[in-house]
């Protein structure tokens, strides 16, 4: 199920809040744990049977490493069997097909289960964490379980660790406020995703549609921006909804977007992007390789993997490779000089440098092979054709749209607000408002979905 | 003062996610849209295999949001907003101060490549003249208002592309220029996708010579407005209310020859009438209907024209106003559509019993037709 469609918001949220709020403090996280399963199963009714795997090998080997305090070989054998299965079932769903092809040979690959890059990765910092003894164990079978398959983030993120929900899995605030809240930055992210990111991705989807040698300069540009505000918006109105949800559960789930495209360099873009998974990455894959501490050569070795990696994670082709080296080597660059000097310029200069880099990399990103990417970046810089009707049209059709875009990737917004609830009667205003607009956006985000049109879910490679 | 607002908001959003539900469950189910003209979706059948496929899945959603409260309001706020920001395209059909259009789709040219070799191999094959009019649709009209829409297929170049590969022994007729020149007068309708009589009349005038006869005068015939609150499938699309109703008008010779009998073979079962329109459909939605009926795989007319002439229409629905005109010159008049067809033409028809065969279609039908290759099935020369 996805957040964004009706069957979600006004049938299987309202059931699960009532019997959630309804049920006894001990039986919480069963209703977690069914709800989560019935959640996963209604898009993937065959492969759910992958989750509770996964589920049962990472509980095991937890309850081993806990177990065996004192005997480091046990431990290592539970952690590695923890993380054979996990990238093990990754390689065989996701990368398979990949794999084969780079040594030439053809396989029909598996349909890919959604978000198994998600819950796999999550289920892993258990396993990891336990064994560094950062965390306690959980000995509960379906407090476990009902952390792994917590439906608000099971699918598209944030890559919750169990640190982060370690003390909430057990006790947890349930109230009124956070419901509120929680509501609040539900329909923030809804609104995000179905007003913003499905009507700009209306433009892309027609553009990348396109035979890419035909088409003018501006019509390039206009879709590969209307793409970089589509992702954004898609991914981190995804994000803001798991955070609503969360809280209306009782759950302080980690930020994973601040505000990505006002970013001064590509090092501070990464920081501000899926903050959840690079983090991730640092925390598991740099920092135990060595980080930046065994010297200039395995830095550079540690960063180039770190970014290759990142690359993959988003799709098992190489265009998602090529992707994050392209990140790799202008982070590089930015460590080595580039940094030094871009603090040096005007921010104007260094947020344009940031952004038309960021878009620069989306074309990799979206459009399907490395040879597609380079004939649309030949439209977009070495195109004869500035201009036609076409790429008029188009703007003049999604002129507002990209407004609303360009001035929600900012903090206009939010300084807006902050400045309002400094005195009392703007903090007023808002107290009343406030209620009143999000619930004329959830209508209105009713309305776009009731009339079923384009609601892509875009992470099915993840 | 912070809390206040996160109760405010907690008590409204409850409000909102149970009220819907509520009213969805307690509601009685329709079966069909009108304004939209189709069928509503039925509860989904409930099975291991449909669950397993997520087949259920897909249908339950569709079925909830077919039957969700306020649906038509809903839609119609999204219509709205959409409108206001700047977009003039929706559910492919633009609007304009006049009239709602729809865009030609893309023509599948392999499709019109199949389709154009199986006509040229329909004419080797059978032993009758072969005639063929390829209609512009209001798109190709009007498309200078569209000027200011994003670019579009050249129907005119479309259709003349598709003459030039014909063979020789085919009359290709083109109309695009005549009703090019009557765009000032009612030739299509403007929440419709199919032209008006008078838009089948200004045709008729010109391809009525190719067939041999001579055209009966306008001032002939006798006028009746049937209908003035017609809204079709362009309507049904987008529920844009903007432009006028349309006005249907059925065309009578007066003194003229009148059709005797009309066989009509849906492919299972036959049926008959005595009349070429079909006026329970004026209180339906789809009052284009009123033309022929519904679309079928065969229909079969006979007039009390006594000249002996048989003429053989292969056609999308444009041809269903536009044979009105001709009970003034044939005996017989037989109609298959293609897509109605499961087996072969000469199930229903033998080209050879005709004088004339003549494929009627419009440019976007013909640009997408998956069906016309199908016709040729026994022919020789595949």
């Amino acid at each position: 199920m996805v957040f964004s469609s009706i069957a979600f918001i006004y049938f299987f949220l309202p059931a699960v809040l009532l019997i959630y709020y309804i049920a006894p403090l001990k039986l919480k996280n069963l209703i977690l744990l069914v709800s989560g399963l019935f959640f996963y199963a209604w898009g993937e009714p065959i492969y759910v049977l992958i989750m509770i795997l996964s589920t049962l090998v990472d509980y095991t080997a937890g309850r081993i490493i806990d177990r065996f305090d004192s005997k480091s070989s046990v431990r290592r054998a539970a952690l590695a069997l923890s993380i054979l299965v996990n990238l093990g079932m990754l390689g065989v769903f996701k990368y398979s097909g990949f794999a084969a092809g780079i040594f030439g040979l053809e396989i029909s690959a598996l349909p890919l289960p959604i978000g198994i890059s998600f819950y796999t990765f999550q289920s892993m910092s258990y396993t990891i964490d336990l064994y560094m003894r950062k965390i306690k164990v959980q000995k509960s079978f379906i407090n476990f379980a009902a952390y792994v398959s917590l439906f608000p983030q099971i699918v598209a993120g944030p890559i919750v660790r169990y640190e982060d929900v370690q003390n909430e899995i057990n006790s947890r605030k349930i109230n009124i406020y956070l419901l509120g809240e929680g509501a609040g930055i539900f329909i923030k992210g809804l609104a995000k995703k179905v007003i913003l990111a499905n009507n700009i991705g209306l433009l892309w989807s027609e553009i990348k549609a396109m035979d890419y040698g035909n088409i003018s300069a501006a019509t390039a540009w206009l879709g590969i921006l209307a793409f970089t505000f589509q992702i954004y918006y898609d991914f981190s109105g995804y994000s803001d909804m798991a955070v609503g949800l969360g809280k209306m559960l009782g759950f302080n789930f980690p930020e994973n977007f601040n505000y990505p495209y006002i970013s001064k360099s590509i090092s501070e873009f990464w920081r501000r992007w899926h903050i959840t998974l690079g983090s991730w990455f640092r925390s598991y894959v740099y920092i135990p390789l060595g980080g930046n501490r065994k010297g200039k050569f395995k830095t550079l070795r540690n960063l180039f993997i770190v970014w290759a990696l990142t690359g993959l994670w988003h799709g098992a082709s190489w265009n998602f490779v090529v992707w994050g080296l392209y990140f790799g080597f202008i982070i590089i660059a930015e460590k080595l000089w580039l940094g030094k000097w871009l603090e040096k310029l005007p921010t104007v200069f260094s947020t344009a440098y940031s952004f038309i880099l960021v878009v620069i990399g989306w074309v990799l990103f979206d459009t399907d092979t490395i040879q597609n990417a380079f004939c649309y970046y030949k439209a977009m810089f070495f195109s004869g054709n500035f201009v036609d009707s076409l790429a008029v049209y188009e703007f003049k059709s999604y002129f507002i749209v990209f407004v609303l875009c360009i001035f929600g990737a900012g903090k206009w917004f939010s300084r807006l607000l902050e400045k309002c609830n400094r005195n009392i009667t703007g903090t007023r205003i808002i107290e009343n408002a406030a209620p009143v607009v999000q619930a004329g956006l959830l209508l209105i985000c009713t309305a776009f979905l009731v009339d079923a049109g384009y609601n892509p879910f875009m992470y099915f490679r993840f | 003062m912070e809390n206040r607002r996160k109760i405010k908001m907690a008590v409204i959003f409850m409000i909102i996610i149970f009220l819907f539900p509520l009213i969805f469950i307690l509601s009685r189910k329709e079966k069909f849209s009108p304004e939209e003209n189709r069928n509503l979706k039925e509860f989904p059948e409930v099975s291991p295999e449909s669950i397993l496929e997520k087949k259920f899945m897909e249908d339950f959603e569709a079925y909830l949001s077919d039957h969700f409260p306020a649906r038509l309001e809903f839609i119609r706020t999204k219509m709205d907003m959409e409108r206001l920001s700047g977009k003039d395209c929706i559910n492919n059909i633009y609007i304009t101060d006049d009239r709602l259009i729809e865009k030609l789709p893309k023509p599948d040219y392999d499709e019109v490549k199949r389709s154009v070799s199986a006509i040229n191999n329909f004419a080797e094959n059978y032993n009758t003249e072969v005639f063929i009019s390829v209609v512009p649709t209001s798109a190709g009209i009007y498309q200078c208002d569209l000027g200011k829409f994003s670019p579009q297929i050249n129907q005119h170049k479309f259709i003349t592309d598709v003459y030039s590969e014909l063979n020789s022994n085919i009359t290709a007729i083109d109309v695009f220029n005549t009703l090019a020149s009557a765009s000032d007068e009612y030739i299509y309708y403007r929440n419709d996708h199919h032209w008006t009589s008078r838009g089948a009349y200004t045709a008729y005038k010109h391809i009525i010579p190719k067939l041999g006869f001579s055209a009966v005068d306008e001032s002939l015939y006798d006028i009746e407005h049937v209908s003035d609150d017609f809204r079709g499938t362009f309507y049904s699309k987008c529920l844009y209310d903007g432009p006028k109703a349309d006005i249907i008008d059925i065309y009578s010779c007066i003194n003229g020859f009148s059709a005797q009998s009309v066989i009509m073979n849906d492919g299972l079962k036959n049926s008959e009438s005595d009349d070429i329109y079909f006026r329970e459909f004026l209180k339906k939605n789809d009052k284009y209907c009123v033309f022929l009926g519904n679309n079928r795989a065969f229909t079969d007319i006979r007039t009390n024209v006594d000249n002996g002439k048989e003429i053989l229409i292969i056609k999308d629905s444009y041809a269903n106003s536009f044979v009105p005109f001709l009970i003034q010159h044939y005996s017989r008049i037989s109609l298959v559509d293609p897509r109605y067809v499961k087996g072969s033409i000469e199930d229903f028809a033998d080209p050879n019993d005709y004088d004339q065969v003549l494929f009627l279609y419009n440019a976007s039908t013909f640009s997408q037709d998956k069906n016309i290759k199908t016709l040729c099935r026994n022919c020789k020369f595949n």
